[in-house]
């Protein structure tokens, strides 16, 4: 345990604290952003700060500081114990119990601290280079940036938990913008992984490019019930909106889509979601949750069928369940339930042979209006971007078109999976492959 | 008690400039703050938060470097200060800063500092809130009530030899409100907030915002389905001016206009709406969310006017761009926090008002939309085009309010829809909002009179990623 911890733990038992948990994270930041052949911008730092969670009478205080000098230590010592006076009482307050936590390998690169700063600039560089080079109808990138960090947490609390770990990460990311006559689109792409060596820069550039020259000509076509394909990131970025929804505290506080539901099939019964912290790629993987439970994957959705909720020690005391070590948080927050890398399983269908499948139909790239939805009532109303897909290709970009519904609904209308599982940050770090939709009523001309 | 002491102000710039900087700016911030939330008509949460970090800017060579750090230690200063300076060193880039203009107003005065005030009088308010929602409806099956202060304190230096300092104090009220029948679910929110202290309340019944937020969700429940399809529409004041935000406030910033991704890039001088709209950013109002004394950059904020008659007359610069642009600066260079480098943002954002009242404009539209409140949108700075949820809307029929609808998205392009404004009000209004941008979140007020646009898509319609906004 390091001396800050130890140092609030004991001071929390002194002022009358019952219990208290202490969460101190420190991190280091690395970011450069270039323009037109130059370096734009660069950042560097280490950061740090630490929350304080205080337990006394069942009632919880918490406050948090960036502050670790003696006496801004005490202060939030006080202050989390006066907020704790404040609060509802109720049983379910507790800390959990020390469990043995399974050591998670490959969340941190050893190569990450050695790369030399320049090979980042120069990645970023080459980023902008190549977009500008692969496509005559790009010309311009508006956005090349490579960034990564290393971050370490511990977590210790008074009934003798004491843990931590580091965790790297390294992205990259290119926004670009074709153009053809009058008409501008633009594209985006990112890639990631542990350190620079496992960034994709060639993937990176064909699929940015690809998605902004892509599009170029896109027309709207006139409105149709037809069989949809979500690409991979689509399909994720509406994942995103339901992972709220299996949250056990979403249900307490009924605002899930998926309350009363388990044992229900909320999906056709090729669906299978889980959240898995122990993915190795997964970038939101961790050995054990924000209270230090350790973490474990956890079914949600099987055959379609849902199997349950993701839970922290709260909500798990409240509905008599156990914690599913689904507890998310930072220095400056208490835990809340969340997922993790939450992964819909990918089929066996290869891409094109998923594509196949439709005569006459959408494939669905980009999706606008996302952060419409209502994740309460599950509704929707969004803008598709993509290609018809006609006899089993892709033929001509289309846009301006509407799909309208239910998320749920959607869930129950999966026909088919491939298997190009991809994943995207979308409120989670989501995984999907592309999904076959049986029929949607798309609006358009 | 300052940020950090003077002398040690001066030897940290010193340090940086021994490297053979260009330019050094150091950036002070000490935030606290504090929420609660009531859930369950219960106090579910109360929690307080200390911020204190500085970060260090130098441009050596035309390159700009950044290190925060929130160590403010002489010893950790001074080494962050060489950091700064050698991670600056690679130089080659052409950045330079504009000169520095105008006079910071004064800060504005809190009559109550929120800190004073003890937990009880807010979940008081916080509990009363919560039975009136609760009292609207058996319909309403949860709500959520939450306060929020915080007291951001700045300081900005630079080997200039500027200094200036800021204080932002904000308070705010959040109500979420659920109804449900069988088994359909609707929801509605509202979010006042100012730059003042607690004396906010005396104006402000969180009471009568919770009634308002649960009358909303309850009557969504008899509202029919939106029609879809092209149509008039009138867009009611306050936070419907988050469409201007979102659909052309982007696209005025520098930063966006320097690498050429807006469609107002060279448009100075030209006409981009309809000659009856003037749309003002102003970081001066008083007591306003996204006002300041001076931007996170030191430099005095002012009143600037974007379209004049519907002409463009300005864009919003930070100090980098304006400089590479070769523009006066503006006073918008802002940042979240001491951990990310200013960039150009909004302040104020709002449409003028107009000659017209609501009912005038109601009465002249024989058919169409009444999106009365809008709620999240997104937008494609490139293209322009947008999407924005209808949180309140009315058919209009015969010139009159006619049903409610829900489920209504608004979707179109932010130029084309400038030019198809052709009604202003007279009822122009400012609400609070926090805008994300480079994932950067900043609190701005967002404004307009009730506006009606000729033709918009109602419905939905395709575009790509974008900036996000949210109440």
């Amino acid at each position: 345990m390091t001396s800050v911890a130890e140092r609030l733990l004991a001071r929390a038992r002194q002022s009358g604290a019952e219990h208290a948990e202490v969460y101190v994270s420190t991190g280091t930041e690395f970011t450069v952003e270039v323009f037109k052949g130059e370096i734009e911008s660069l950042v560097s730092a280490e950061s740090r700060g630490v929350g304080l969670r205080t337990f006394r009478e069942h009632r919880i205080g918490f406050s948090y500081t960036s502050e670790l000098e003696p006496a801004a230590l005490d202060r939030l010592v006080d202050e989390a114990l006066e907020n704790g006076r404040y609060n509802t009482a109720e049983d379910a307050n507790v800390l959990p119990q020390p469990e043995s936590i399974d050591p998670l390998d490959g969340l941190a690169s050893s190569a990450h601290a050695p790369t030399d700063p320049q090979r980042k600039i120069d990645f970023a560089l080459e980023m902008e280079r190549r977009a500008t080079a692969l496509d005559p109808r790009v010309r311009r990138v508006s956005k090349a940036l490579y960034s990564d960090g290393r971050g370490e947490v511990e977590i210790a609390n008074s009934h003798g938990l004491s843990a931590g770990y580091a965790r790297t990460i390294a992205y990259g990311v290119l926004d670009t913008i074709a153009e053809q006559d009058s008409e501008m689109q633009s594209g985006f792409a990112f890639t990631h992984g542990r350190d620079l060596g496992e960034l994709d820069l060639a993937g990176v550039v064909a699929e940015a490019v690809e998605n902004a020259a892509g599009l170029l000509g896109a027309r709207p076509v006139p409105t149709a019930s037809v069989p949809v394909v979500f690409h991979p990131h689509a399909a994720a970025m509406i994942l995103g909106v339901l992972s709220s929804s299996f949250s056990a505290d979403a249900v307490i506080k009924r605002r899930s889509l998926l309350a009363g539901k388990v044992g229900q099939q909320v999906g056709s019964a090729i669906v299978d979601i889980s959240d898995d912290p122990r993915l190795a790629q997964g970038l939101a993987s961790r050995p054990f949750d924000g209270e230090g439970v350790p973490s474990r994957r956890n079914s949600l959705i099987e055959n379609g069928v849902l199997q349950g909720y993701l839970q922290n020690t709260y909500t798990a005391m409240r509905t008599q369940s156990q914690s599913t070590g689904s507890a998310v948080r930072s220095y400056k927050s208490v835990p809340e339930v969340g997922v993790s890398n939450l992964v819909l399983k990918p089929g066996s269908l290869s891409r094109d042979a998923l594509l196949k499948r439709v005569d006459n139909g959408l494939h669905v790239e980009q999706l606008s209006g996302l952060n419409t939805v209502n994740p309460v009532s599950g509704e929707f109303s969004l803008g598709l971007t993509g290609h018809w897909i006609e006899k089993g290709q892709l033929t001509r970009p289309v846009k301006e078109l509407t799909v309208a519904g239910n998320v749920i609904a959607l869930l129950q209308k999966v026909i088919a999976l491939a298997d190009d599982l991809r994943f995207m940050f979308a409120g989670g770090f989501i995984g999907s492959p592309s999904v076959l939709i049986e029929e949607l009523p798309v609006g358009g001309l | 008690m300052p940020l950090l002491e003077p002398s040690l102000v001066d030897s940290v710039i010193k340090r940086a400039l021994k490297s053979g900087a260009d330019f050094v700016e150091l950036f002070v911030e000490r935030k606290r703050n504090q929420s609660i939330s009531v859930e369950e008509s219960k106090v579910q949460r109360i929690s307080s938060g200390n911020d204190l970090g500085a970060g260090l800017r130098i441009i050596h060579r035309g390159t700009v470097s950044y290190v925060y750090t929130e160590d403010l230690s002489e010893d950790g200063l001074l080494r962050s200060a060489d950091l700064a300076a050698q991670v600056g060193r690679r130089g080659g880039g052409r950045f330079a800063l504009a000169d520095l203009a105008g006079d910071a107003h004064k800060p504005q005065l809190i009559e109550v500092p929120p800190e004073s005030v003890g937990p009880e009088a807010k979940i008081e308010l916080l509990l009363e809130a919560d039975q009136a929602a609760r009292a609207v409806s058996g319909s309403i099956r949860q709500v959520a009530v939450g306060y929020g202060q915080s007291a951001q304190e700045v300081l900005v230096a630079t080997s200039e030899g500027m200094q200036h300092v800021d204080s932002r104090t904000r308070v705010r009220l959040m109500v979420h409100a659920v109804a449900e029948r069988n088994g359909e679910i609707q929801t509605a929110m509202e979010a006042p907030g100012m730059q003042q202290g607690f004396e906010f309340f005396d104006q402000t019944s969180p009471a009568e915002y919770a009634r308002a937020a649960a009358q909303r969700a309850v009557a969504l429940l008899d509202a029919a389905p939106s029609p879809a399809g092209a149509m008039p529409v009138v867009i009611g004041n306050e936070f419907g001016g988050v469409l201007f935000h979102e659909a052309c406030g982007h696209g005025l910033e520098a930063d966006f206009v320097g690498k050429g991704s807006t469609v107002f890039t060279g448009k100075i001088g030209q006409p981009v709406a309809s000659p009856i709209v003037t749309a003002i950013d102003d970081g001066t109002l008083t007591s306003r969310w996204g006002t300041l004394s001076v931007d996170d950059e030191g430099v005095p904020t002012r009143r600037n006017t974007l379209i004049q008659d519907g002409v463009l007359v300005s864009y919003m610069f930070d100090r980098i761009r304006a400089g590479q642009q070769n523009h006066p600066v503006t006073g918008n260079g802002r940042r979240q926090s001491y951990q990310h480098l200013p960039i150009p943002r909004m302040t104020n954002t709002f449409i003028a008002a107009g000659a017209h009242s609501v009912a005038d404009i109601i009465a002249a539209t024989p058919h169409g939309l009444y999106a009365k409140k809008l709620g999240a949108g997104q937008v494609d700075v490139t293209t322009g085009d947008f999407v924005f949820a209808v949180t309140e809307g009315y058919l209009i029929e015969n010139g009159q309010i006619g049903r409610p609808v829900r489920g209504a998205t608004i979707v179109g392009n932010g130029p084309r829809a400038l030019h198809r404004i052709d009604m202003v009000g007279n009822d122009l209004k400012l609400a609070p909002g926090t805008c994300g941008k480079e994932g950067q979140a900043v609190p701005v007020s967002v404004g307009q009179p009730t506006i009606r646009i000729s033709e918009l898509t109602v419905g939905g319609t395709g575009i790509g990623p974008a900036g996000a906004m949210r109440p």
